[in-house]
């Protein structure tokens, strides 16, 4: 009796030390540079490969980073994430400590830092991406109020939500005014074509959809104002921006070099191919989807920290917060910091590069 | 694994029949308590391990913050509604699945015929497993109510059709004879025989697909769909609000408890022949 | 004489082969009617795609890579996870069976989390162990887990007695006892287990790639093909699934029928 009841003790020991043990991975280690970075993109795996989306493709292949990072000793690793729940699968890996950085949207972001867990915006992505209204092709709707009190399938959480509000909000309208069902992007596609739901509400997966003719778009923030685009951006947790400012800076130059390439014009059919082979879409899908009528292909990649930026993480936070996504307010001034892109861009020469955009 | 008192039992104690008495005594209260301990330990280990901030707060939510969030999913009536929802789903799924299922079983059981033309098609749609089927349903049926029913039908079908299959092959002869030697129509056949020989196993099928149904329905509803207490979790997922989550997890533990033991229950009552 | 007999025997085996045709005839109406509706319109057409369309996608499918290699890293992953599942599984229901305090300790626990739907535990583990490949194995192992518990302890505690006596009369003690005569006893239950474990480890393998993140797999490549509303692909996959599922299963029971050969 006595020498079972020590063995059990003893199992259960190493048990609970194992359970408990594990799962924590370094916070916070002292400044000395860490052995690897690891940053979370939105990626498709075609043949094995993961394909990142937009810029974050060309910073996982520049060589000059990796160079500066292997004298340094350290690594860089890359986490890609699926489409179907970026929001989710970031802001749980960052809460878990299991990635330093993440190239992912705006309102996962304010839900993110809302929750406690802090972040910051160390590199804005582009202007954004565009979002589209479907519609069933036999459906008599033709812009949002004549949906209302209808089905519309919409992924919440997700950065388009905030795009969506603004829509409505535009027509006098509120987001309950609409049965919202939440599905993710595959399973709304499924939901519109067998008629479950009127409409549906997402990327430009849309033109899947549209080209099939088992969808038609009825509206696009192609024609809208140019914040009502969903935005993406490089978000670093603040614990390593604070603690490694120079890594922080080599990952930001990356970037800047990365979208500097991407935005001169000549590259741009390139871009677009590159683009369409990685995600396995038809390159007319992403052809259409860059078209932005107001603004031209520079300066939609401009990577500036213009007042715009804030004010548009002032609307996604208030709407978090009016659509009951979030429960305490966010602070959006504390997340904005331009010092590592302001910086950047003077290592690199780009200072002129771009200019500011007069606010839309 | 029902507790027993042959642990008890097999250490033959002293003559003395009071003291067997008062060995046995002490064994079932423990026994009776001994099922709180784990989850007692589980608990303060928990409440421990937040506290003493092992992991961030976002990861391991202390069990007061899920009180908390049960309390607020109740009053907002999202907790009611979907388990509302999903339990009704179910329900109508298993009904219609194990009326049909045990139709099928008994069918393919007595009848040469339709073994021959029924029975590859059966085999061969049963292996399918039903969460793979789950995108192509969606495309389908859309992703409405009755995507959910004809996923725990397909889910629930199956295993109860198999059940009584073997149930009825295992009827032993006897009983067919005297059926036949008494000249029942085939109906009287089922209902006076087939059908009271063959329940315990049947019973045992039907549990075992209510399980894998409630489970399958709990799967789909986080994948695909706009009410139910799936979707609850999945958008308190969305919401980075763990909390919520594990108000869904438990609730669904639950449930899925309950209704084991409420066929077991069931079980139990129908067949007093077969207490053990 | 002769010609008449050849005769009889031809008819024989026609008849013969028609009658084994006949299981076919109800898959064959059912395949009839999939390619009637898909004919129809373009709305039918996306959801019920014509059986070439079907043969096609599967055929470059195969070409590409895609589903070989999707296949390989889903295998690779249940494996992985049956693995872990059924040692788990047999440790601790042997635990369970021998030891009351940890019967006591681990049953409650054990029913319990039995009970929540495997899959509804994803949220949960997406956050305690990430979403990559650690959650998707340990979901499966989980799977597999359950019924190696229960088939273990219940195989260990219903070993007939008399063999427990002849252990006893041998002078085994706990451990032998265990090793000579509990655990070959207790294989066919063992077995069991291994073959309902199997399934379920598929299934929680393909579950877990539609719930969790990217990775190589059937389930990724269902999820990729639903994006883009490509029924054919997701009915190549769900095929795939499907034969699998059968062969791993058929695998197992082989492997049960040959250990316990001595039984028969």
């Amino acid at each position: 009796m006595k020498h079972r009841v020590h063995w059990m003790a003893i199992a259960c020991g190493l048990i609970a030390g194992i359970l408990f043990l594990r799962p924590v991975s370094s916070t916070a280690a002292a400044s000395p540079d860490p052995e690897v970075i690891r940053i979370a993109a939105v990626a498709m795996q075609s043949a094995g490969k993961p394909g990142y989306m937009a810029a974050a493709q060309y910073v996982s292949e520049d060589q000059k980073l990796l160079a500066e990072l292997q004298k340094r000793h350290v690594r860089l690793e890359w986490v890609p994430v699926s489409p179907t729940s970026v929001a989710a699968l970031v802001n749980e890996n960052f809460t878990s400590h299991r990635i330093d950085f993440a190239f992912y949207g705006d309102l996962p972001s304010i839900i993110l830092n809302a929750s406690g867990f802090q972040t910051r915006l160390v590199a804005p992505g582009n202007l954004g991406n565009n979002v589209y209204l479907v519609v069933p092709p036999a459906s008599t709707a033709k812009s949002i109020a004549d949906l209302k009190g209808k089905r519309i399938a919409l992924h919440r959480g997700r950065p388009w939500e905030v795009s969506f509000g603004k829509l409505v909000a535009s027509n006098g309208l509120k987001v309950t005014d609409f049965k919202i069902v939440n599905l993710n992007p595959q399973a709304g596609a499924s939901a519109l074509v067998a008629g479950s739901v009127d409409a549906f509400f997402t990327l430009d997966d849309a033109y899947l959809l549209s080209d099939k003719n088992v969808g038609r778009i009825i509206w696009s923030s192609q024609r809208a104002p140019l914040d009502w685009k969903m935005r993406a951006e490089l978000w670093g947790t603040r614990e390593f921006v604070e603690q490694h400012p120079e890594l922080t800076q080599l990952l930001v130059n990356a970037d800047l070099r990365a979208v500097a390439w991407i935005s001169q014009e000549q590259h741009r059919s390139r871009y677009i191919k590159d683009l369409a082979d990685r995600y396995g879409y038809p390159e007319s899908v992403v052809q259409r989807d860059s078209e932005n009528a107001n603004v031209s292909w520079k300066d939609y990649w401009s990577p500036l920290y213009t007042p715009s930026v804030t004010q548009h993480y002032e609307a996604v936070a208030a709407y978090a917060r009016s659509a009951g996504l979030i429960r305490t307010d966010v602070d959006v001034k504390t997340l904005i910091v331009p010092k590592f892109v302001d910086a950047g861009l003077k290592e690199l020469s780009l200072g002129n590069y771009w200019v500011a955009r007069a606010t839309p | 694994m029902s507790g027993n008192t042959s642990a008890a039992a097999a250490n033959s104690g002293p003559s003395l029949l009071s003291d067997l008495e008062i060995r046995r005594i002490d064994w079932s209260r423990l026994r009776v308590l001994g099922v709180l301990i784990s989850p007692l330990l589980l608990l303060v280990a928990w409440t421990l391990v937040v506290r003493a901030h092992w992991f961030t707060e976002q990861i391991l939510v202390p069990p007061s913050a899920v009180l908390e969030a049960f309390a607020e999913v109740w009053d907002s009536g999202e907790l009611p509604d979907g388990l509302k929802i999903s339990l009704y789903r179910l329900v109508i799924g298993f009904a219609l699945g194990s009326v049909g299922g045990v139709a099928l079983g008994t069918l393919l059981a007595t009848s040469r015929q339709a073994q021959i033309y029924i029975g590859p098609t059966f085999n061969a749609l049963r292996q399918v497993p039903t969460l793979a089927l789950t995108p192509m349903f969606i495309l389908l049926f859309g992703i409405g109510e009755t995507l959910k029913v004809v996923i725990i039908l397909k889910s629930t079908l199956f295993p109860v059709a198999i059940a009584t299959l073997e149930a009825v092959r295992n009827i032993p002869r006897q009983y067919l004879e005297v059926g036949r030697a008494f000249r029942l129509r085939p109906w009287m056949q089922f209902r006076r025989i087939i059908f009271p020989a063959s329940i315990p196993p049947i019973l045992t099928g039907v549990r075992i697909a209510l399980g894998r149904s409630w489970m399958v329905l709990v799967a789909v509803e986080l994948l695909a769909a706009d009410t139910g207490i799936g979707q609850m979790m999945e958008i308190g997922r969305q919401m980075l609000r763990i909390d919520i989550v594990m108000v869904g997890v438990i609730i669904t533990g639950l449930i899925g408890f309950s209704l084991d033991r409420g066929l077991r229950l069931l079980e139990w009552a129908m067949l007093p022949w077969k207490r053990r | 004489m002769g010609d008449a007999a050849l005769e009889a025997a031809l008819m024989r085996t026609v008849v013969r082969v028609l009658q084994s045709l006949r299981g076919w005839i109800l898959p064959a109406l059912l395949l009839g009617l999939w390619e009637y509706t898909s004919h129809r319109d373009a709305a039918h057409a996306y959801a019920f795609v014509p059986l070439e369309q079907v043969l096609a996608a599967l055929s470059e499918r195969l070409s590409d890579g895609d589903l070989l290699h999707n296949l390989e890293g889903s295998l690779l992953r249940a494996s992985l996870g049956l693995l872990s599942g059924v040692v788990f599984g047999i440790g601790v229901g042997a635990l369970m069976a021998t030891s009351t305090i940890a019967l006591t300790l681990i049953n409650p626990i054990y029913q319990s989390i039995r009970q929540v739907p495997l899959l509804g535990l994803t949220p949960l583990l997406g956050l305690w162990m990430g979403n990559g490949e650690t959650a998707k194995v340990f979901i499966i192992a989980l799977a597999s887990f359950y019924p190696m518990v229960l088939n273990t302890y219940e195989g260990l505690r219903n070993v007939d007695t008399r063999y427990r006596e002849v252990g006893y009369v041998y002078g085994f003690r706990r451990f032998q006892l265990f090793r000579r005569v509990l655990l070959p006893a207790s294989l066919p239950s063992l077995f069991t287990g291994l073959q309902q474990a199997v399934p379920m480890a598929w299934i929680a393998a393909v579950g877990g790639e539609l719930l969790f993140n990217v990775g190589a797999g059937l389930g990724n490549l269902m999820m990729q093909a639903e994006t883009g509303a490509r029924m054919d692909v997701i009915i190549v996959c769900t095929a795939s699934i499907t034969v699998l599922g059968i062969a791993m299963s058929y695998l197992a029971s082989l492997l049960s029928a040959h250990a316990l050969r001595w039984r028969q």
